[in-house]
This record gives structure tokens, sequence and C-alpha cells, in this order.
């Protein structure tokens, strides 16, 4: 059906275009000057108007003639982009005439060199700000860096008598027992029996020591350590002087 | 206990005897792991969870199913595999046609000692279904809240994620856990007695023989006694000291949350408890900081593959820490 559809109108195209056409005639009118008649107001710049506009920096036009001296700052940004581009501009050692090959080749040492200069620098800048390079493309941890004090006490440093004496006169016993055993401890320590580290429990001492006896004595006065300290039982100047008494002969036991 | 000098404050006879008990019960079938099963015992005690996790084959099923039948409670198993969905754990609602309305049907979560077997078989969403039973012991579905009995606790088991067809646990439920207990291999002579029990017939008749040393309510009892145990306030500072350590330790991407200072003194606590004390000292915080800590932290990615463990970034924090005494 579309097919003879197109036949039909390409029939009758072409029985229309076959047709001829009578050229038309044009009638040309004839050549008139007109005059302009119009009157013509002139208009004036308002002066005082242009001298307002004249004294405005948005309205100086005129360039700079050179005979001013730039600023600093004009010119140090001049050498800077002097300086760069000289930078980039392929090196020459001498009047030498070398080979396209060498040429390239000291472009690129000249742009490795441009880039280990640089990374030197951001290297001891961050140095110097104190950040961490391994960690600085790893993401942080999600803790806070909240520091904290620790009050490491070093029982080498304490004057074990005269603390133990100001605390039975205040009667805290409970402290007298810590400065005991932390006596105990430097004693071993200074037998080298054990070796004193901040880390280290209370167990950790016991097991270091090798004697046998001695380590059945020293987890006892421990267990009074404990008791009276982590434990914070009630202790009496009795018990004190029950536990003084532990810890006099263990230290004699010392050697 | 040596001790002449102090009289006990809390009575931990009932205490002492049920460990001795549960302990006594898991030694007849468990050959060696002697600090794992302190450990479940001290979990159990805390009120935690307990993520179990082994190679297979080191028996971390039996331990926790020996566990669940040392104590007369209601006892469920849940196998998780990779096509578990939410509500084959939770439960769902089921039409009644002859109430012509829908009914909960509880799902096997309901109970109060959970063994969930291979937890980690399951996907995330599947795991989500356990975030608000294990923290707030309660289960919301269709907008009702149905309340756990207690004691509640999960007991998982899981093999290492290296292991074929496993998938990570998310960070949010793994807190959740109290414990992490890695079940290592026996050695030499705990494998050869395991083999003469095994060959002279003795666990199957004793696994079937034995009888639950602990009801409901004496757990219940003995938690809340656990609980009461004193910690002195350096020992407090000495637990936040090491969990905030691990915020900011340059090998560890994610420290540990609140939620894990909490779980160490609870853990503290029921240690000094099973050894007889009614106070917490240093060693039982630096002893439960790796079990507590070692799920909850996450090593960097180069620490990782340099072959360092959480394990050994704990016992590093440790070091740093000067012992309260």
């Amino acid at each position: 059906m579309l097919r003879l559809l197109c036949i039909f109108l390409l029939a009758f195209s072409v029985h229309t275009t076959g047709k001829t056409v009578a050229p038309v005639k044009v009638k040309k009118a004839p050549l008139v000057l007109k005059m302009d008649t119009a009157q013509v107001n002139v208009r004036h710049f308002d002066s005082v108007a242009l001298k307002t506009y004249s004294k405005q920096p948005e309205f100086q036009y005129q360039e700079d003639d050179g005979q001013s001296a730039p600023s600093w700052w004009t010119r140090f940004w001049r050498w800077f982009w002097n300086w760069l581009s000289d930078l980039f501009k392929p090196m020459k050692l001498g009047n030498h005439k070398y080979s396209q090959f060498v040429q390239v080749l000291l472009y690129i040492l000249q742009y490795l060199a441009i880039g280990a200069g640089l990374g030197a620098l951001v290297f001891l800048g961050l140095k110097m700000a104190g950040i961490d390079m391994l960690n600085i493309f790893r993401r942080k941890p999600m803790g806070a860096n909240l520091p904290y004090q620790e009050s490491l006490e070093n029982i080498h440093d304490i004057n074990f008598d005269d603390e133990l004496e100001r605390a039975v006169a205040q009667h805290n016993y409970r402290l007298a027992v810590r400065l005991l055993y932390l006596k105990c401890l430097k004693q071993l320590s200074d037998a080298d029996l054990i070796k004193w580290q901040i880390d280290k429990t209370n167990s950790a001492y016991i097991n270091e020591l090798t004697n046998p006896d001695q380590r059945r004595v020293f987890k006892t006065l421990t267990l009074q350590f404990e008791y009276t300290w982590y434990g914070e039982f009630a202790i009496d100047a009795t018990v004190f002087k029950n536990i003084n008494a532990l810890f006099m002969d263990f230290k004699k036991g010392i050697v | 206990m040596e001790n002449d000098f102090f009289e006990q404050r809390t009575d931990m006879s009932r205490l002492s005897q049920a460990v001795d008990q549960i302990k006594a019960t898991l030694a007849k079938i468990i050959v060696g792991q002697h600090d794992s099963i302190d450990l479940l015992v001290a979990g159990i005690l805390a009120d935690g969870h307990i993520l179990i996790e082994g190679v297979p084959g080191v028996a971390k099923t039996l331990t926790a199913k020996l566990i669940a039948k040392a104590i007369d409670a209601q006892y469920s198993r849940i196998q998780f595999t990779p096509d578990l969905m939410p509500s084959d754990i939770l439960g769902t609602s089921v039409f009644n046609p002859k109430l012509t309305e829908f009914e909960f049907k509880q799902g096997p979560i309901f109970g109060n000692i959970i063994l969930i077997d291979e937890i980690n078989r399951a996907p995330a969403k599947t795991q989500s279904a356990l975030f608000e039973v294990m923290e707030e012991k309660q289960v919301t579905i269709d907008g009702k809240t149905y309340k756990m009995q207690e004691p509640f606790t999960v007991l998982a088991t899981q093999n290492p994620v290296e292991q074929e067809g496993t998938y990570r646990l998310p960070e949010a439920q793994l807190d959740r856990f109290l414990f992490k207990i890695e079940i290592k291999y026996p050695t030499l002579e705990e494998e050869i007695q395991i083999i003469t029990q095994q060959h002279q017939q003795k666990t199957s008749d004793q696994l079937s023989n034995l009888s639950p040393v602990l009801t409901a309510a004496e757990i219940i009892a003995l938690r809340q006694q656990v609980k009461a145990l004193h910690v002195e306030r350096k020992l407090l500072e000495f637990t936040a000291k090491i969990v905030h350590e691990t915020r900011s330790h340059k090998s560890l991407y994610l420290g540990g949350s609140p939620r894990a200072s909490l779980a160490m003194i609870n853990a503290a606590k029921a240690l000094a408890a099973i050894k007889g004390r009614d106070f917490v000292t240093p060693d039982d915080i630096t002893y439960v900081a790796a079990p507590v800590l070692r799920h909850r932290v996450m090593l960097t990615p180069d620490k990782e593959m340099e072959g360092l463990t959480p394990d050994d970034v704990i016992a590093q924090i440790i070091q740093k820490i000067e012992i309260p005494r």
C-alpha cells in the first residue's frame, strides 16, 4: 500500500515539473534623491561631571611610563617568575653542542633535581612541624591522643624510714604497709633477686624469686599488702605490728 | 587463703564451691585449657557474652555445651549458616486461623544459655538481629518488646576469619562480647590424654552422665555478689588508662570503647571472685586485658600485614603503664 502511494506521488510530481513557466517582466522605479531636513540639536559634555570622573582611579587609563620605581613586592614577584622560568629552561653547560639525546637527559636530570629539592623542602617542613611522615596518608585512629599523667614513683628515691615513721605517727597504717612492701621490693631489687620494672605485677615478682622459701614468704607478704592496699581492709596498730614483724623477718633472709 | 590478719568481708564460700564444681565438671571431659575454662567461668559470673575462637577440632562447641550443661537453665542452640534470616533467630508473627489474629512465635534466642555455633558463617544482616538482644536483653518485633529471662548469656563459637566461608563480624557486635577466648591446639601430652580418654570410651559416658551444678537463680545471685566486689580507685584509673591508650596507639586503627573499660572491670571482679578474693588486684586486670580487648581493637593494615596481633599491641600498652601500688 505504502509502495503504491509512493509511486503515485512520484508520477504526479514528474507530471507537474514537466510544465514550462513563462518569464515575468519587472518594472524598474525611477531613482530620486531624498534630503534629510530634520533639525540637529548639538549636545555638549558636562565638564563638571567629566572632571569628577577623570579623578576616579577606575578611569586612570594612563600606563606607567617606567620612570617611577616599582615596589619591593612587584620586584620580588618579577624576580620569582623570572627565576621560575629560568629554572625550567633547558640546561646549558658552556658553549658545547650536545646531541639531542644528551640534551633530553640533561632536561630530565634538571626536573629530577627540582623535584628532589621540593621534596626535601616538604620533608623538612613536615619534620619541623612534628608530623609523622608514615602516618600522613593513613587514616587517623578513632581515639583522641590525650596525654595522661603517670606517677612514676621510683622506689630507689624514697626515704622509707622517714616516710614509714611519718605514716605510723599519723596512724595511717594502710600507707605504712604499702611503704613496707615497696621497701621490700627495693631490698629484693638491690639484692638482684628481682628486676624492678613499673609494668610488673606483684605475682611477676613472686615468680621471679628462685628460692622456694623466699617465694613462699614473699607471697604471704604480698597477700597482706594486697588486702591492705587494694582490698582497703581496716587495719589497726596491732595488725600493723604483726605485719611489720613479718616484713622484718623476711628482710633478714635477703642476702 | 594464707591470711591470718584480715577477716573476709564477703561470704565467698558458695561462689568458690560453685566455681570448683563447674571446673571439675569441665575437667572430666576437657583436657587442659585451664585458662580458657577460668575465663569461661569468669564470663558467666560477670554477666557477659563469650566468643570462643579456634580452628576446627579444638573442642570449642564441646566446651560451650559443657558450660551450658553445668547450668540448670533453658538451653538452646542455633547453628549459623549463610542463608539464616533474622526471623529464624528472633521469631516471627504467625497467623492463627482459630483466633483470626497474628501471634508471635518465639525464636531460639529466647532462652537462658544460647549456644551460637559458627557465628561468623552468617552475613551481617543476620548478625544485626543479635545487636539489641545482646546489649539490652530484649527483642523488639512489630513494635512490641519482649524481655529475655535472666540469666541470658550468649556463647558463640567461630573459626578464624581466614577460614573458607566465614565473614568478619561487625565491630558493633564484637563489642557486645565480654571475652574473645582463643582456644589453641593442645600440647603433645594433652593430645595423648584426649586420645586415651576417647579410646577408653570415657568421654561419651561422662558427657551423658553430666548433671547441672548451678541453677539459674544461683547464677543470678552469684552475679550480684560479683558486682559488689571492691575495686580500689587507682585500679579503675589503671583500667581506663589501658583502654584509653588503645585509642591513640599507632598500630591500632580502632581502639577500645568505654564499654570495654566496663567489661574489663566486670571481668576482673569475676576473676577475683574465682580466686576467692572480694577485691580486685592489678593481676586480675592485666590477666583479662587481652581477652576483653583483642576483639574490640583493630590493627592498621600495615601492622596486620607485618604479622602483629592485637595481643602483642595490648602487651605493649600494658608494659608502658605503671602498675598502681
